[in-house]
């Protein structure tokens, strides 16, 4: 069942004073409970493909339809109930609230969801829970990526948006975390999105999708996915 | 508790100096509101509650001389509860010094019996009827030394008497103990007040009746009805005046007091108020600003604008809370002593304080609620983070060359570092400007502290060495011909003598009414030079007269009005004189008449009732008592002097807005610097890579502030003087009129104390450079 589906998206935006053409139609569907991965080079748009299917972002044209709902035109009102409930962010650089622990971190989340996750179960399932008095500051790259992932779950989101979540972290704690996000994907049944340029990651993906200069090369389904502990870079 | 919440307090406990700067602002504000405002309040309440224990009189009447029995009659006129005869007369105080010149008004008492005006007494006893006695009145007491027990000596009609103290009282008429509207300030060394017996009254006076009626409203009484009545009564008793409760000469100062301790309660806390909404909205403006990715975060995470623009408020809110607190507990601390300090001034033997806490909770409320505005526009940007955009990285912004590097004359004079310094100033206006706004508005509350000094020896100097030049005043019992002057010059040696002839009338102009006195003096006259408003001098002309501008603003008018003077002298009528002139007079307030015009307008042909003169002789007091028509004698340098003496307690209130407005500076720029360091964090941090030194980062911080804080005084200057003109108005009463000008001085001493502050700010901020993790700066992207 078609969970997400984007149609002939594009964005146009300024930086500085520079006009930049992020997306130039994208098209793409993702089935509920899919471990996707959007794949392409730095500056090839995917970030900007997130945001828009994140509801934090709006396309200049095209639309997203999620559960049957356009989304494109949506209220900042209706984007934040969107954001609130129906999805969740894994960021590449974390951003964990600095002054806060990481069980706090968490519960930021679920104060605001209507149906929240129990956060010491997500602490545990993240491995998290022994540290969970711990603040960012005193967690590793590693440990602060998985709580900002049971950050993203705790609210019991239908669909987990990963923005480059290795990006930052070595290989060993890389793996680590893609294994994190597979159990995500398996045991608690979320649809995963992981956004990266990083190809081998495309191994463990159900559908992969590969973009280049705004646009869909490409749009396959994986047959054969492998364990994130076969996978190496 | 919710973790927004959390953050919250994190963040404050994360920018404890921050924080703290601005709820000392707050607390500033407040504390210095509510001491003053309360202050007031506890004065107007205490001098209330004397006024009712002694059942201070609604009216005096002034007559030659009434008897007991037309007295009793006034109580049936409508509106009129009581009236109270009593002879009052001012005699000279015999001293061992001939030199000193000490007054005493007598004033006949019932003793404990006076239903009006009672006396409070202090120490010692009752009159007893029949004896040589008096009470003699606190502050006269204190100054002399006089205790119960002690003899004084005074001459009425040439008779010397030697009168026992039976005990020191105070009383509401004389709150403040002034001898006359010219003395302008209390002497109570020189001039005191002694209650007798009636017998003892009518003996030094030779009146039978009364000379001064009290009198006292039932509740529902017409004022205007009851004067009308009495000056119908009282005509052929030789009414000379009556005078309201209002204008009252010690009721009238202590209620300017107590006017302008509320006015200056409702102008000076609001530049706080107003700067630490300044500071609050810049700071969370800043922090905003800083925050866009943790802001961006919340929203993804579904947060509302509402909800983040409230975690913001809530940061301003608990600064207005905290500071609304603190003031109110500083304020309310401080209102007591205030309220003691101001009083010092008056004798009042009781003192109430009330403590309103609603009126607190009111006022804290209301610093929390401003800063809550304060907050939510500081943090209104929110709303334009969009989440997607806060990941990104900000563009750089669109660079171009500032006006001055347009003017290559100028720009090529600069070293590097200069330019780098001025570049960096201009790079964030909205920054510099909050910088420049607090430095200028520290700078403008210095320069109103500075200039206030010089303020007052200008009015001393504008009105004893300018406007009026005599060395001595001498009045007269009553009006007398011209060729009493002649007499006077025989017994002392003056250099030069002028006739006056000064008399109260009261000015109608339209429902405008005030009483004034009016100096006659001779249309060539040495003692008085009169400038106009626009400061050129002019010389009185022969009819019509001159005003002082406070009384053509108290009355509306102008020149060329005509203004109705109503008579309080028996058997004269109303008159309509015109104004000739406005003139400046910084002390008292008099208008000023050819004595000629005035005599036969509104007194006597060629009548005079006093004289000034100026005389190098030392024995101006022991030969003028010989002299039966003189009553008082006054010397300008005495008045000076205590006028000197009394504005000295100024000094205490300077010392003390010197620091309230280097708080101000100190934590303007301190937040500022605290912030223009966060923001920079990374910048500073690659230049500690590059290899420069924390000290070089902070003289380059040093140098951008030194720019701004020269800009911020020249701005200050213009915003100070505005302050000043406002100033000089909420400070100036009927009795001395403040026209604060900056001198050089002032405009020097202010920049010095601004800077003195800015640096300490400065100063405080060091550690924050010192303390820069270079490579955790380089590394994160959240803080």
């Amino acid at each position: 069942m078609e969970i997400m589906r984007a149609e002939g998206l594009t964005k146009t935006y300024l930086m500085g004073e520079v006009e930049v053409n992020a997306l130039r139609g994208a098209s793409f569907s993702i089935e509920e409970g899919e471990f996707a991965v959007i794949l392409g080079p730095s500056g090839s748009g995917k970030s900007t493909l997130l945001n828009i299917m994140g509801g934090m972002d709006t396309p200049t044209s095209g639309r997203v339809i999620t559960e049957g709902e356009d989304i494109t035109g949506f209220s900042e009102k209706k984007l934040t109930g969107y954001r609130r409930s129906k999805v969740g962010f894994v960021f590449q650089f974390y951003n964990l609230m600095a002054n806060l622990t990481a069980e706090e971190n968490v519960e930021l989340a679920t104060e605001i969801s209507k149906d929240p996750m129990e956060i010491a179960e997500i602490l545990k399932a993240v491995g998290l829970y022994e540290r969970r008095g711990h603040f960012p500051s005193q967690l590793s790259g590693g440990e602060q990526q998985r709580v900002s992932i049971a950050r993203a779950i705790a609210k019991n989101p239908k669909v987990l948006l990963c923005d480059e979540p290795t990006g930052a972290l070595d290989f060993s704690t890389g793996i680590s975390i893609l294994e994190l996000l597979r159990k995500v994907n398996r045991e608690m049944g979320k649809t995963v999105v992981v956004i990266t340029h990083n190809a081998d990651i495309a191994l463990m993906a159900d559908r992969v999708i590969r973009m280049k200069s705004g646009q869909i090369i490409d749009n396959k389904t994986n047959e054969n996915p492998v364990s994130p502990d076969e996978i190496k870079w | 508790m919710k973790k927004t919440d959390k953050m919250l307090f994190r963040m404050i406990s994360n920018s404890k100096g921050q924080f703290a700067a601005v709820v000392t602002i707050i607390t500033a504000g407040i504390a210095v509101f509510i001491a003053l405002s309360m202050s007031a309040v506890n004065m107007d309440n205490t001098v209330k509650d004397y006024y009712s224990s002694c059942n201070f009189a609604d009216l005096y009447v002034i007559a030659e001389n009434v008897p007991a029995q037309k007295i009793k009659e006034l109580e049936a006129i409508s509106g009129i509860g009581l009236a109270e005869g009593r002879i009052v007369l001012e005699a000279p105080v015999i001293t061992e010094n001939p030199k000193e010149r000490v007054n005493v008004k007598l004033i006949s008492s019932k003793s404990e019996r006076d239903r009006i005006n009672k006396c409070f007494l202090l120490e010692g006893r009752w009159l007893e009827e029949g004896g040589k006695e008096a009470m003699a009145l606190g502050q006269f007491a204190d100054a002399r030394g006089i205790s119960p027990g002690s003899k004084i000596k005074v001459q009425a009609s040439g008779i010397n008497y030697s009168i026992d103290i039976t005990g020191v009282t105070a009383n509401p008429e004389f709150v403040y103990l002034m001898e006359s509207e010219q003395a302008l300030m209390t002497d109570p060394e020189r001039f005191g007040v002694l209650y007798i017996s009636e017998a003892l009254g009518r003996q030094m006076s030779g009146i039978n009746g009364a000379n001064e009626i009290l009198i006292k409203y039932t509740d529902a009484a017409d004022e205007d009805a009851i004067i009308k009545s009495l000056e119908k009564q009282l005509k052929s008793y030789g009414l000379k005046q009556i005078v309201k409760k209002e204008d009252q000469m010690s009721c009238a100062v202590v209620q300017d007091e107590v006017d302008q301790i509320n006015r200056m309660s409702s102008s000076v806390p609001f530049v706080f108020i107003f700067s630490a909404a300044l500071v609050l909205i810049m700071m969370l403006g800043r922090m905003v600003k800083r925050d866009r990715i943790k802001i961006g975060i919340l929203k993804a995470i579904g947060y509302r604008n509402r909800d983040i623009i409230s975690h913001y408020a809530k940061y301003a809110a608990a600064a207005g809370a905290a500071g609304g607190c603190l003031g109110a507990a500083v304020g309310i601390a401080s209102a007591g002593g205030m309220t003691r300090v101001f009083l010092e001034y008056f004798n009042i033997p009781m003192l109430r304080t009330e403590f309103s806490i609603s009126a607190v909770f009111a006022i804290v409320a209301g610093s929390c609620l401003f800063c809550i505005a304060a907050g939510a526009f500081g943090s209104r940007g929110v709303v334009k983070i969009s989440p997607a955009d806060s990941m990104k990285s900000e563009p750089p912004k669109t660079g171009k060359r500032i006006l001055l590097e347009k003017a290559p004359v100028i720009w090529r004079r600069f070293s590097f570092s200069q330019k780098l310094v001025v570049k960096n100033i201009f790079r964030n206006k909205k920054r510099a400007g909050f910088v420049l706004m607090g430095i200028s508005l520290t700078y403008a509350m210095m320069l109103f502290t500075t200039s206030m000094p010089g303020a007052i020896d200008d009015m001393m100097n504008t009105h004893y060495l300018e406007f009026q030049k005599m060395d001595y005043i001498v009045s007269f019992r009553a009006p007398v011909n011209q060729s009493a002057v002649s007499d006077i010059r025989h017994v002392i040696d003056v250099k030069h003598m002028e006739g006056k002839l000064e008399y109260p009338f009261e000015f109608e102009n339209g429902t405008r009414k005030q009483v004034v006195s009016i100096i006659g003096l001779p249309g060539n006259t040495e003692f008085y030079t009169f400038r106009s408003v626009s400061g050129d001098i002019i010389n009185l002309s022969k009819t019509g007269m001159f005003i002082p501008e406070t009384l053509a603003g108290n009355l509306n008018l102008g020149v060329g009005d005509t203004v109705k003077l109503n008579t309080f002298i028996p058997g004269k009528n109303s008159a309509h004189i015109e104004v000739k002139g406005i003139v400046k007079q910084t002390l008292g307030m008099n208008a000023f008449m050819d004595i000629g015009y005035m005599g036969e307008k509104l007194m006597e042909k060629n009548a005079v009732n006093g004289v000034y003169f100026n005389s190098g002789d030392d024995k101006i007091y022991e030969k003028l008592s010989g002299v039966p028509q003189v009553a008082s004698v006054m010397s300008i340098e005495e008045t000076r002097d205590s006028f000197v003496e009394y504005m000295s307690v100024m000094n205490a209130a300077i010392a003390f807005l010197i620091v309230f407005s280097g708080i101000l500076g100190f934590c303007i720029v301190y937040n500022a610097t605290s912030i223009i360091i966060g923001e920079r964090e990374m910048e500073f941090s690659a230049l500690r890579v590059l290899g420069l030194s924390g000290n070089e980062i902070f003289k380059m911080i040093l140098n951008e502030n030194n720019l701004l804080m020269a800009a911020g005084i020249a701005l200050g200057i213009p915003v100070g003087m505005s302050l000043l003109s406002s100033m000089s108005a909420a400070v100036s009463t009927d009795m001395y009129r403040f026209d604060m000008a900056a001198s050089p001085g002032a405009v020097a001493g202010a920049a010095l104390f601004t800077a003195v502050f800015v640096y300490f700010a400065q100063l405080a901020t060091y550690q924050k450079i010192r303390k820069l993790d270079l490579l955790a700066a380089l590394k994160n992207r959240m803080n």
